[in-house]
């Protein structure tokens, strides 16, 4: 009985053999999305460039601008005379980050009153800008904190300033706080996402497009058997480009791996079956290979990126956010993958995940046995 | 020349519109998928799952409590012991943990007080800055203490000496993630697709062996090339007029500021470019399935590199050389700074300039790549 599939899977194989680019490519983008991705992606918004208007040009206006020139995070690029030409550099993007420093600056700190500086900063990129916002108010509340002792020992009232509540911070999982501990393992999920989708996503359509689809039609093999034959050779790539992308995360990024590389890697098998079956549950739904692949993308990696917990928690989106969370694959995957790297979560805190994995593959499969139906008829 | 050219552009065209699958895929592409993804990071900065333990129970821990709120903080449980805040990090249910120790009432009172917060460090940046707005709450939350206690009445507050940083956030007010992300997601499917949709156009005539006929006709490949261009050129104006003016602007109220018509002139522009690009690779490849993933390969690091993940100024100076050959890099930095920023070509001259020169490369390239393969 499993004849029949091993022919097919013979078959598959051998096709998938002869086209040696096709093949090579299966394996190349990954590891070249792997090795962008790891090396390129930096979530650490540095080199800022900073300009400054300062009206006073007095010792008190230098001491500020010091406090922003000294960090790490800013590049002093300029100080400027006319707010017009600030105005230019904001627009051609020369500065992100403007200061403007009012003429009564140090004459109004040293008569002990309050003064108000402008911060301009560049909201094109939304992330940026958020985080210029966090630097600023920052070196802006330490500055702060030196003349407001400085004053209060003037006053002899030093003891009272003291701020009574101080906060303790630690961070789990990821103590050192590397971004590439949350990049590459993220990147894992992504890619087992996107690229066996993709290589499904061809795989019944191509026949359909040169005709050879009748063959299989006309022969004398049931469903599940013509799935179960395309389908293997195609989740052994994608569970080949998981043990390469594993051992690029371990031995090239030098990823904190706390957890079970058994639990992650049938977690890994699962998903990859699970995401060669959605694609080729739309090689099945659709007639042209262009418009295969197109839907494949288009429904696998957008969601993928945005909701499966990559760039931020999924218990932080709203009620619609997480019900797209929770509809695709790649959230539970997610979640096995960080917690094995980074949490070293045993198998009991993942069967949950696992479970709706396997519910997930079974519905996604038994559609595509349905729909392979029509198409016979 | 004309005719002729007209003639093919109008078979192409034909061939595009009968294929209603493609057209609907392109439908969604350009408004559903961009909805999509707008509405995921319209949350991200906001909402960050805080569970409290709170082992003082007292006024003054309710008060560094009630501090901890909206928008940015999601309070999404009060643990009673410390293996339930154990619980709630390892499951990802909670991002951050507050722990006030049972004896905070007494030490706030003596100027010792302190408490704990934990939070889970995977997604390194959001981390960061989650802690700091807490340490700007317990910033506030002694600033309260401190005037309290010192008996400074608000007049008073006036005569101490400080800083008061006034920010203003040009172009994005409320630092609204979804503008950016609405026009990313637009600019993106534009390079996509017009890779994707020209390539498949030459390499189905390649793989149908309709590409004889074509050569044994007196056209001449610059006159297919353009030909095969053309519609797409045409279709992803329209598309993403849809995408500009429902989804962009009429969904997530971004604010479209430059002229539209220097936008879409130099998007024809673009769109000829990298459909050029498209060309090129179906020239080589054998099958459709060849042609996508050598698609993916180019495709990928163009996104990657186009400043969106990145911001220019922060990549490491192999990826700011790297970024200089992919059109992307100039189409990005053009699209934001006219809609956005709604400037000028006095200000853009050298993106259109770097579109412009590397799209007369590659359109060039891609005819001498068909004279090689098939001349």
């Amino acid at each position: 009985m499993l004849d029949r599939s091993l022919a097919i899977i013979r078959k598959e194989t051998r096709e998938l053999l002869r086209d040696p680019i096709y093949l090579g490519m299966a394996f190349v983008i990954p590891v070249v999305l792997m090795l962008l991705f790891g090396y390129g992606l930096s979530m650490d918004v540095k080199h800022l460039p900073i300009a400054f208007v300062d009206h006073e040009r007095s010792p008190y206006s230098r001491d500020y601008i010091d406090s922003f020139v000294n960090s790490d995070y800013f590049d002093f690029i300029g100080l400027l005379d006319d707010p017009e030409q600030a105005d230019h550099w904001m627009r051609s993007g020369r500065a992100r980050v403007i200061i403007d420093i009012p003429p009564d600056f140090g004459r109004k700190l040293t008569s002990n009153k309050p003064t108000t500086i402008g911060v301009t900063v560049d909201g094109s990129f939304p992330t940026r800008a958020g985080v210029i916002i966090a630097y600023v108010t920052a070196i802006n509340a330490q500055y702060n904190e030196r003349l407001l002792s400085n004053f209060a020992s003037q006053l002899g009232r030093s003891g009272q300033l003291r701020a009574p509540v101080q906060v303790n911070t630690s961070y789990w999982y990821n103590p050192t706080l590397e971004s590439i501990n949350m990049i590459v393992p993220g990147m894992m999920v992504l890619i087992l996402m996107l690229f066996p989708a993709i290589l499904g996503a061809l795989v019944v359509v191509r026949e359909k497009e040169s005709g050879t689809i009748f063959n299989l039609y006309a022969s004398p093999v049931y469903r599940w058997e013509i799935i179960l034959g395309k389908a293997v050779p195609y989740i052994t790539v994608a569970f080949l480009d998981y043990l390469i992308i594993f051992a690029m995360s371990i031995f090239l990024f030098q990823v904190r791996f706390t957890g079970s590389f058994w639990v992650l890697s049938s977690a890994a098998l699962l998903y990859s079956i699970c995401t060669i079956g959605i694609g080729l549950l739309f090689s099945i739904i659709m007639r042209t290979q262009l418009s295969a692949m197109l839907i494949t993308f288009l429904a696998t990696v957008t969601p993928a990126f945005n909701y499966s917990g990559f760039l931020s928690p999924v218990s932080s989106m709203d009620q619609l956010g997480q019900f797209i969370a929770h509809l695709i694959p790649a959230t539970y995957f997610m979640e096995v993958v960080r917690g094995v790297y980074l949490k070293g979560l045993g198998l009991g805190f993942f069967w949950p995940n696992l479970l709706a994995l396997t519910i997930y593959t079974l519905v996604v499969y038994s559609l595509a046995w349905s729909l392979l139906i029509k198409r016979i008829r | 020349m004309w005719r002729r050219l007209g003639a093919l552009i109008r078979k192409e065209f034909q061939q595009l519109l009968h294929d209603w699958p493609i057209l609907f895929i392109l439908m969604w592409a350009f408004s559903g998928a961009i909805y999509v993804a707008g509405h995921a990071v319209r949350i991200e900065v906001n909402n960050y799952p805080t569970v409290i333990l709170d082992m003082s129970r007292s006024v003054q821990s309710r008060e560094l409590v009630s501090l901890i709120r909206a928008p940015y903080f999601k309070i999404v449980d009060y643990a009673s012991n410390d293996d339930e805040v154990v619980r709630f990090l390892d499951s990802g249910k909670a991002s951050l943990a507050v722990v006030i120790p049972p004896d905070f009432e007494r030490s706030v009172v003596t100027g010792s007080g302190q408490f704990q917060i934990i939070s889970d460090g995977t997604i390194s940046q959001t981390s960061i800055m989650a802690t700091s707005y807490i340490a700007h709450i317990a910033g506030v939350y002694n600033l309260q203490l401190m005037t309290q206690r010192l008996g400074v009445t608000p007049q008073e507050m006036a005569n101490i000496p400080q800083v008061d940083a006034r920010i203003r956030v040009e172009y994005n007010p409320n630092v609204d993630n979804v503008w950016f992300i609405s026009l990313l997601e637009m600019l993106n499917m534009i390079t996509m697709v017009s890779m994707l949709l020209t390539a498949a156009a030459m390499v189905r005539e390649k793989v149908y062996g309709t590409l004889e006929q074509l050569l044994v006709s007196p056209l001449r490949p610059m006159e297919l090339f353009i030909a095969k261009i053309i519609p797409t050129v045409v279709i992803i104006l329209l598309m993403s007029l849809v995408s500009l003016f429902v989804i962009v602007q009429g969904i997530f109220h971004t604010p479209i500021r430059g002229s539209l018509l220097l936008f879409y002139s130099v998007m024809a522009i673009y769109v000829f470019s990298v459909s050029s690009l498209g060309l090129l690779v179906a020239v080589f490849a054998r099958n459709l399935a060849q042609a996508m993933m050598t698609l993916f390969l180019i495709l990928m690091p163009m996104l990657f590199l186009s400043g969106a993940f990145t911001p220019p100024e922060s990549m490491a100076p192999w990826m700011q050389y790297a970024s200089l050959v992919s059109p992307m890099r100039y189409f990005m930095d053009f699209g934001y700074q006219v809609l956005f920023k709604g400037n000028g070509i006095a200000y853009v001259w050298h993106d259109i300039l770097g579109i412009f020169a590397l799209g007369s490369a590659m359109f060039a390239l891609s005819v001498w790549g068909f004279r090689r393969q098939l001349g």
